[in-house]
């Protein structure tokens, strides 16, 4: 049994210790928003906050989250940054797909709270490890300018 | 579009129970049994839910107006990321003069009612036609609508139809100042006659069309609460991971799966005519039993396409002729009397879709009906695969197409590959199952863009004027393998879907040259699963035209805006948006250091024209600056999806021109994620800028149009940098370190 505490629930599974954070999020907590995109912690899609740091949850062992703040997509509007970002980010009619942006809003909302008035070469950082096939980058780097400048 | 007014005539307005209005569109095409009305007490019951099968196949709810005033559309074609469910449902709201704030969408179910016109008897979402295809029948079924709403204020008013008008869901009577709701209206407009060709707007007058509106999905793609085929979860339901062959249609032969049963969670162990299925309670468990797995394979009738193999076979054939696809003029006697002769050489390879969710499918099969949930492209065609699979008729299926995670023609796949391979796990099973691509099998998976060989050839004379151009295409025909399935008979049937708009056959050539052959080899390689992916072979055919009219400009000393501009003459969408980018790109004068490439094509109903803007370094590192676009898509429906579309297209041609590609050696595909198979990041995008220049035509395709210039304006600004001739792609095989 490992406990672990998800959007500030305390949640028990029982699950093997090697089971990735995010298949326990999809499957046995049925929190779905974390997306599966690669497995390699190459694409950013399962991008989930671990203590409040973008963490690629489909490399952490469940074992290893377990007696840390997880924070999820599904509960990000309860941070000040989480909601201001998910609100650019359908004021800019950012998403497409809408497939990576769970992982480019954690990615980004991560961003604004460490560094309320990021550069380009910020934004690069931060987010060059969130793939979209779509290709949305250059509005999700006009939202975050857009935050930073309005709002922050 | 004969058939589609005969199908609009078929339009349905029942009342529902409650209040409000059900528009149903029944008997897809005259064969089809006459409607039947929506079971009307019970207005939550979705069609294809159930009930008696034939019923589901004749009658589907279209649009509902609700008694609160509230309006839903379903919508045929598939959201794959383009924006169907927010664009098609504006043209309705447009013609109907609905309130857009209450307007609402969803998925069609599989019915013949939501077929797309352009395709005629299919729910089809490829080749750039979603909103082209439905435009005119989604606005003469808003305006139909529209009028039975004034007639029944009429009636209830006792004035003239023509003295009212109408405004965001209201019938307004301006004489008495009085006005009704669409929704209490609803029940009385039900009872109006359909009329068969009701009168639309003047486009002048459009207040939806053409404005800017949010995405109907916004908020459920930035809340993680948007559901798509991998998210689906049903009760009881277990996972499948699928172990496949090393080399395409391989067979397994011997299976020992004591080790993989032995992993906690995993249940069972079959075989498939694909592969092996591990069956598991969870994805982790799956994953691991089928690691665990021990499978031989019989590989007599695997494919051994091998890269390097293919490019020199696809080099023999261009000295070869080919079929021809279009010939003017005579170019052996333009070539005879011309000044000179040049040529080039082009190669292309293998390149994967990748979007961004894996495939998957979700099957609930009972043994004497099913439930099928995937994102798809091409459902119609799947249910139809599904069907023949299961046992069962099509109608006896309720497939529910999920919202994709991208598509790029991979979900369009008329041989349902995935479809099929998750009803010959569920028919074994009879119990619900997700069967899960992990990345690794989706690159693997196979339904690639074909590699392909170009050779283009130019006859000019002193001054530098084209008089003969040839284009040949050495490709896979990814349409050809239709035809040699044992499937057939499932397909035979239907009509399939007009080849020449999805095929490998190049004929758009735009100049104004007075001789000009083009030809193509189109190979049979059943063994090598190929597929149409954005932008088709437009990618490789117009990336070989366009940075061949560089090479000749450069030759003869002409500028490469200018020396298209004389040949655009007969072509004024063309030329108009050649001339704005030109503009918008301050072409001719780039930021200091900068290089500056300039290419277009039509298609899909649409005209562009983009420049790139790069630097080269000494040490060949290649930085994109600058991608200024054009686009002329006739009507925009909603202004900001397009430029979406074109940003979208700049960032996919990007990725494929700097790093697509898959290498098969012996059969053996060698990439396998996103490290081996990279794909364009933040720090790589360059700034990209839009112009729209709507001619105000009807809507052209706009999901395409921003690929397959992208790749010549580029390689003709590295031309520029450096005098580089660009033969082959992707650009980090020539020794380029993209920056
Ligand atoms: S799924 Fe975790 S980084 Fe791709
Ligand atoms: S929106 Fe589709 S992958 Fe990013």
């Amino acid at each position: 049994m490992i406990s672990l505490q998800v959007n500030g629930d305390e949640h028990t599974v029982d699950v093997p210790d090697t089971k990735p954070l995010l298949w326990v999020l999809r499957e046995d907590l049925k929190l779905t928003g974390s997306k599966y995109g690669c497995g390699q912690a190459l694409c950013g899609a399962c991008t989930v906050h671990l203590d409040g740091q973008p963490t690629r949850a489909c490399v952490v062992p469940v074992s290893a989250a377990a007696g840390h703040r997880i924070d999820t997509i599904e509960a990000v509007d309860q941070q000040r940054i989480g909601a201001l970002v998910q609100q650019a980010w359908q004021a800019l009619n950012v998403p497409q797909c809408g497939y990576c942006q769970s992982g480019q809003i954690m990615a980004a909302t991560a961003l604004l709270t460490s560094n309320p008035s990021p550069s380009d070469r910020d934004i690069d950082e931060a987010m060059s490890g969130n793939i979209c096939r779509c290709g949305t980058y250059p509005r999700i780097r006009k939202a975050i300018h857009k935050i930073a400048s309005e709002q922050l | 579009m004969d058939t589609m007014l005969k199908r609009r005539q078929f339009l349905r307005v029942t009342a529902l129970a409650g209040g409000g209005l059900l528009v149903a569109c029944g008997g897809g095409s005259s064969s089809s049994p006459s409607p039947t009305p929506p079971d009307s007490s019970n207005p939550d019951s979705a069609p294809g839910n159930g009930g008696d099968p034939a019923e589901t196949f004749a009658v589907g709810e279209f649009l509902r107006i609700s008694s609160d005033n509230s309006i839903r559309v379903l919508v045929g074609a598939s959201e794959i990321g383009q924006g169907a469910l927010t664009a098609i449902p504006m043209i309705v709201a447009e013609e109907l003069d609905a309130d857009w704030s209450r307007v609402t969408s969803a998925h069609s179910p599989v019915a013949a009612q939501f077929d797309n016109p352009y395709f005629g008897a299919l729910q089809f979402t490829v080749a750039s036609a979603a909103t082209r295809g439905y435009f005119a029948a989604q606005r003469r079924a808003g305006a139909a609508v529209r009028h039975m709403l004034i007639a029944a204020a009429a009636e209830r008013w006792n004035v003239e139809p023509s003295t009212l008008r109408t405004e965001k869901s209201f019938v307004i009577d301006d004489a008495n100042q009085r006005s009704a709701s669409y929704g209490d209206l609803a029940e009385a407009a039900a009872a109006q006659n359909v009329p068969i060709n009701p009168p639309l707007k003047d486009p002048a007058n459009y207040t939806i069309i053409g404005s800017t509106r949010q995405r109907l999905d916004a908020v459920r793609k930035t809340n993680g609460s948007e559901i798509y085929g991998m998210d689906v979860d049903i009760p009881g339901m277990l996972t499948a991971v699928i172990a496949r062959p090393p080399r395409f249609f391989g067979q397994p032969q011997s299976v020992n799966s004591n080790a993989a049963l032995a992993i906690p969670g995993v249940l069972e162990v079959f075989t498939i005519p694909s592969g092996v299925a591990v069956i598991a309670n969870d994805f982790w468990s799956a994953e691991q039993g089928r690691k665990a797995l021990e499978v031989s394979w019989n590989e007599a009738l695997a494919g051994r396409t091998d890269s390097a193999q293919t490019r020199s076979n696809y080099q023999a054939s261009l000295n070869l002729p080919g079929v021809p696809v279009r010939s003017d003029g005579a170019v052996l006697l333009a070539q005879a009397a011309a000044s000179d002769v040049l040529s080039a050489d082009y190669f292309f390879p293998f390149m994967a879709h990748a979007a961004m969710e894996p495939l998957n499918v979700t099957v609930d099969y009972t043994g004497s009906a099913a439930e099928i949930w995937t994102g798809s492209q091409s459902q119609t065609i799947d249910r139809l695969f599904a069907a023949s699979i299961l046992g069962l008729l099509p109608e006896q299926i309720n497939f529910h197409t999920m919202t994709s995670g991208g598509g790029f023609g991979r979900r369009g796949n008329p041989l349902s590959d995935y479809v099929r391979d998750a009803c010959h796990v569920a028919k074994t099973l009879q119990q619900p199952v997700k069967v899960i691509w992990t990345r690794e099998d989706d690159m693997k998976g196979g339904y690639y863009r074909p590699a392909a060989s170009v050779r283009v050839s130019a006859a000019l004379d002193n001054n530098g004027t084209i008089t003969a151009w040839t284009h040949r295409a050495v490709t896979q025909d990814v349409t050809s393998s239709l035809y040699f399935e044992e499937q057939l008979d499932t397909l035979a049937e239907m009509e399939l879907p007009p080849l020449g708009e999805l095929n490998d056959l190049e004929t758009g050539m735009p100049y104004a040259i007075d001789n000009v052959h083009m030809d193509a080899h189109l190979t049979l390689i059943p063994q090598m699963p190929s597929l149409w992916m954005r932008s088709v072979n437009k990618f490789s055919d117009v990336f070989a035209q366009e940075t061949f009219i560089d090479e000749i400009a450069h030759r003869y000393s002409r500028d490469p805006y200018h020396y298209r501009r004389e040949m655009l003459g007969n072509n004024p969408r063309l030329l108009a948006v050649l001339d704005g980018v030109a503009q918008a790109a301050n072409w001719g004068n780039p930021p200091a250091g900068r290089s500056q490439g300039i290419a277009l094509i039509a298609h899909w109903q649409s005209y562009i024209a983009q420049v790139v803007e790069v630097s080269v370094t000494g040490d060949r590192e290649l930085k994109v600056h600058r991608v200024v676009s054009a686009i002329d898509c006739g009507t925009a429906v909603n202004p900001d999806l397009v430029v979406a579309q074109v940003e979208s297209g700049v960032i996919f041609a990007l990725s494929s021109v700097l790093f697509g590609e898959i290498e098969l050696r012996d059969g053996v595909v060698q990439q396998s994620n996103f490290d081996d198979y990279p794909v364009l990041r933040m720090h790589q995008t360059p700034q990209i800028d839009t112009v729209l220049m709507p001619s105000g035509d009807n809507p052209g395709g706009v999901g395409e149009i921003g690929v397959p210039a992208v790749g010549p304006a580029l390689a003709n600004a590295i031309f520029a940098a450096t005098g580089e001739q660009i033969r082959e792609l992707p650009l980090k095989n020539l020794n380029f370190v993209i920056a």
